[in-house]
């Protein structure tokens, strides 16, 4: 017998394998492409990581490698394209577990105003929707099929939401020090994550295990890379300096293009405090709706970090089901999916007229990237908007009262 | 923001918002009207067209003096009266008499072998002054687009390689490709050789393909013929310096195959708008038609033109035309990067008339805009407005949708194989009949919901051609245009319209009259196949575009006119309502 999570989980692997293995060659076109594939995340990187770490040659010494030490060797370990597949397809279903997980804590809990700042007679989704939704999302299919570093870090995020919704205050730390690990900037998370738990110790075993796991994580990291700290500059100093200029979906790359040189250093620190600079407010607003201020901050950095995917957009766009009672207050829900529509759509276009073409220039495809940063941020001052107003209607939602004309 | 704030309610307190709402049906019409007028009536009016220049300072056309005179006539005329003796040879053989011939003056040649499509000789020389990764092509196939031997463009282009191995001033290889004919034979060479020919010369620049049928000494005019597959253009300054060099030898020039006593109709309106369609039509139907060779290098970052010498008399001799791509060659020849300076969107009114991208692009767009008002009427306008995002109507719609995607995809792949034009467009006239006709249909929601994703996904389809494709998107979306009007209502009338609509708006149907009353040299019963052809042979995506982006729309559309079932009673006032 089995449940509907099992199934949406059975669903997932099958999906994700069936896909690898019945169309082998997508994997290396999706990792070719601008929109799934960054030089952070690639998964010929990874390749590359690993062929060199067997030999054992130096990793990093090329510059091609931004991955992190553990996760090369983990990967030097699953040997073969088939496993590798089958991996990436567990990895993706653990995520739609997580997220299965955290929807079936959330809707026990949903007594009271819970933390995902949802009234208390509203009615929250079947878990299985929400994992379903995952599931189904072509975002997530494509970057999990692209074999994109991103879901690792993706897993540890999930992971950590569960375990803060679920009160284990010691794995939420490890798991946003897992990402931190992984991908520098979730490190972020630690805030909104140790505001979903319950109290201010929990919140200090939240950080102090973050810090420790980090720690470990970096140490052992030192001894994989043969007692060397290059790794860290390859792996987080080319993500925080945006080392690595190349066009991706993101709003750094035209800016730094066109920058004089004299300028740069100051305008990379403008840039990351920007991704910083929303975090604490968003946490300290909605401290109230914790869960509510964490789904916040993801959308945040997948809309400020240096090189987005639009994996990034698909796992943000995951967590939405959880609000579903906030839907009916959303005012452009409209325009926002089609900007998003139209910037997923035009974007590899734009980019084949630049590049492979030579008929459009660069221009083009930095317009739709505008438009892509444009629909994640009306999605965001949507999502704003709909929680200050069910706050406004404190716990009876009124979806006739219009405050403001549109 | 407090302007924004104050003009925002005002517009409120106007009620204008469920206003607009009310009238996007009309909003729709009339994006679509403005967008036709703005193409047909405002860029061929005076103001609205830029003059042509040449952006790109290296290029310098028609500076230097042009050596290709009379003294290498008696070579052409050599060459063209071996040539002719040639003619009723196998290519084989001819490819290897003229192949020693050009290893006479030094050229490397090489035989692209092609079963299918036909051999290809193709020689290269290197530059004198070059480092050997860039190179022009000069290409002339033995048969031109009119099924001609193409005795003129051969010889012309063996003396020209002559004449040119004698100069020390080039600074990119050149290759001449002398192909079987001017669409499948050169395309596939041109692909061969980005990816399995030996002797190579290079990243091509630039690309002229001669046609000079038959073996007359004397020509009347030139044709230029520039419009690429997929959309794709030579970059401005290329055409531009054909059309210069050309002036300035004193010739006439005709774009797109303008007839003779249209030349120089610049001045007036009809002149320019009829030029203007004739680029529109050349790039929608490129591929599909005759190709004149020029299309066999698009894809891969060539810009590429023909020139036809047209007229067995006249003022003008052989070596006047072979100036021509001289000149091309020597401007050509001092480009120190790829060709990015002037534009490679833009629309000819004339020889020296254009408009660019930012000009004629909201044609297109406004006929997309009118797609999306469509859609977003058959959203909001109706009593179903409010049902939930997740409700079963939504999830009904989109699961059909994929179904008819796929649907769509299959018949494309059957008429791959099977290439037919009655079959589908009976079947198309059959389905229209059938669901007008039916007692029972579909449930009204479900009805509007099918026309709303139909009308989304054929504007987004829109929306991604524009600035790829503009002349497809313009065509199919005008074509499309009547499937908007389309409403559920049971009376007898209605239906009828219905019908008429659809029939109007099938994408096979439709495709196959507007070629019969607008393409010279294709008739509609040629127009699926050739579609057909474009894709399997030369690589043009247009066929995929009618069958995966405009079929499906209307399958969706066809299907919501069955009649609504439930409360029709209902459902008759509203749209009345609406109407």
């Amino acid at each position: 017998m089995f449940s509907r999570s099992s199934q949406v989980v059975v669903a997932c692997v099958a999906s994700r394998f069936g896909a690898a293995v019945f169309f082998p060659l997508l994997q290396q076109q999706l990792d070719r492409s601008v929109e799934f594939s960054t030089p952070v995340t690639s998964y010929r990187s990874l390749q590359e990581g690993v062929f060199l770490a067997q030999r054992e040659l130096p990793v990093y010494d090329g510059g091609v490698v931004h991955q992190a030490p553990l996760l090369v060797a983990a990967m030097a370990w699953v040997s073969g394209e088939t496993l590798r597949a089958l991996a990436y397809a567990c990895v993706d279903a653990m995520i739609a577990h997580q997220l299965m997980v955290a929807a079936r804590v959330l809707r026990k809990r949903a007594g009271g105003v819970s933390a995902a700042g949802i009234p208390a007679n509203a009615a929250l989704p079947q878990p299985w929707i929400v994992g379903a939704l995952y599931v189904l999302n072509p975002l997530v299919l494509l970057s999990t099929l692209s074999r994109s570093t991103l879901v690792f870090t993706h897993l540890a995020v999930a992971t950590a939401a569960v375990a803060a919704v679920q009160g284990r205050s010691a794995w939420a730390g490890a798991g946003v020090a897992a990402a931190a690990y992984l991908s520098l900037y979730p490190l972020l998370l630690v805030v909104p994550i140790a505001a979903i738990l319950p109290n201010k110790r929990c919140a200090t075993v939240c950080t102090a295990a973050c810090i420790a796991t980090l720690l470990l994580l970096l140490v052992s990291s030192y001894r994989v890379s043969h007692d060397s700290w290059q790794y860290v500059y390859s792996t987080y100093g080319v993500v925080a300096t945006f080392g690595k200029l190349v066009p991706n979906l993101g709003l750094w790359w035209y800016f730094f293009v066109e920058l004089f040189e004299m300028f740069v250093p100051f305008f990379k620190a403008v840039f990351n405090l920007f991704v910083v600079a929303c975090i604490l407010p968003f946490s300290l607003r909605f401290y109230k709706q914790p869960f509510y201020a964490f789904v916040l901050c993801i959308a945040w950095i997948a809309l400020t970090k240096p090189y987005p995917t639009l994996g990034d957009a698909g796992f943000v766009l995951s967590f939405l089901p959880f609000f579903q009672p906030l839907f009916g207050y959303f005012r452009y829900s409209v325009v926002t999916a089609l900007l998003l529509v139209h910037a997923i759509v035009l974007s590899p276009i734009f980019y084949h007229l630049w590049v492979d073409l030579g008929s459009g220039n660069s221009n083009f495809f930095y317009a739709i990237s505008l438009v892509y940063a444009l629909a994640l941020a009306s999605m965001l001052v949507d999502l704003v908007w709909a929680m200050l107003r069910t706050e406004y209607d404190a716990g009876k939602p009124n979806l006739t009262l219009k405050m403001t004309p549109v | 923001m407090a302007l924004i704030e104050k003009l925002e309610r005002r517009f409120m307190r106007l009620g204008l918002l469920p206003r607009l709402i009310k009238a996007l049906p009309r909003l729709s019409v009339i994006c679509a009207l403005i967008g036709v007028t703005w193409l047909a009536l405002i860029l061929p009016m005076e103001g609205q067209y830029r003059r042509t220049y040449i952006s790109e300072n290296a290029l310098m056309p028609s500076q230097a003096y042009s050596y290709f005179r009379e003294t290498e006539w008696n070579i052409l005329r050599g060459y063209r009266g071996q040539i002719d003796e040639l003619r009723d040879l196998e290519t084989q053989t001819r490819n290897e008499i003229v192949a020693s011939w050009l290893q006479e003056f030094g050229t490397k040649t090489a035989v692209y072998r092609d079963e299918v499509d036909g051999d290809t000789l193709y020689g290269l020389q290197h530059a004198a002054r070059g480092d050997g990764t860039e190179a022009m092509v000069l290409a002339a196939p033995w048969v031109n687009v009119d099924g001609q031997f193409n005795v003129g463009g051969v010889s012309l282009a063996i003396s020209l390689l002559r004449f040119f191995s004698r100069w020390p001033v080039w600074s990119k290889n050149i290759v001449i490709v002398i192909s079987d004919n001017a669409h499948t034979s050169l395309r596939s060479w041109v692909e061969a050789y980005h990816t399995s020919l030996d002797l190579t010369g290079g990243s091509i620049e630039a690309a002229v393909v001669l046609d000079y049928p038959e073996t007359n000494d004397f020509f009347r005019y030139v044709e230029i013929f520039y419009s690429g597959l997929n959309g794709e253009l030579p970059n401005l300054d290329l055409v531009n310096i054909a059309v210069h060099v050309t002036e300035h030898e004193g010739m006439k020039v005709a774009l797109n195959g303008v007839s003779e006593n249209q030349i120089g109709d610049d001045d007036s309106f009809s002149g320019r708008l009829r030029t203007l369609a004739g680029s529109i039509t050349q790039l929608a139907y490129a591929g599909a038609q005759k190709c004149y060779g020029h299309e066999a290098f698009s894809g891969w970052r060539i810009q590429a033109i023909t020139l036809r010498a047209r007229g067995t008399d006249g003022p003008f001799d052989i070596t006047t035309f072979g100036r021509i791509p001289e000149a091309v060659f020597r401007s050509v020849n001092n480009l120190l990067e790829k060709f990015h300076q002037s534009f490679f969107f833009y629309l000819l009114l004339a020889p020296r008339l254009f408009v660019s991208i930012g000009s004629y692009l909201p044609a297109a767009i406004l006929l997309s805009v009118s797609f999306m008002l469509s859609s977003l009427d058959n959203l909001l306008n109706n009593k179903y407005a409010s049902t939930s995002l997740l409700s079963a109507y939504n999830t009904g719609a989109f699961l059909v949708f994929a179904v008819v995607l796929f649907f769509s995809f299959l018949v494309s792949q059957v008429l791959l194989h099977f290439p037919s034009t009655p079959v589908p467009i009976t079947a198309s006239i059959l389905a229209s009949l059938l669901l007008g006709a039916a007692k029972h249909g579909l449930s009204a929601p479900l009805a509007y919901r099918f026309r709303s994703l139909a009308f989304l996904y054929f504007g987004l389809i829109l929306t991604s051609l524009l600035v790829v494709n503009f002349a497809l998107a313009f065509g199919i979306s005008l074509l499309a245009l009547p499937m908007t009007f389309v409403k559920n209502e049971s009376d007898f009338k209605r239906r009828l319209k219905n019908f008429i609509l659809l029939i109007l708006s099938n994408p096979f149907i439709a495709v196959c009259l507007v070629t019969d009353l607008i393409s010279p040299d294709l008739s509609g019963s040629q127009a699926l196949e050739r579609l057909i052809f474009g894709w399997t042979r030369m690589g043009s995506w247009t066929w995929f575009v009618v069958c995966l982006g405009w079929l499906p729309a209307w399958l969706l559309v066809a299907l919501s006119t069955s009649p609504a079932s439930i409360p029709p009673s209902k459902t008759t006032t509203e749209d009345k309502k609406n109407a």
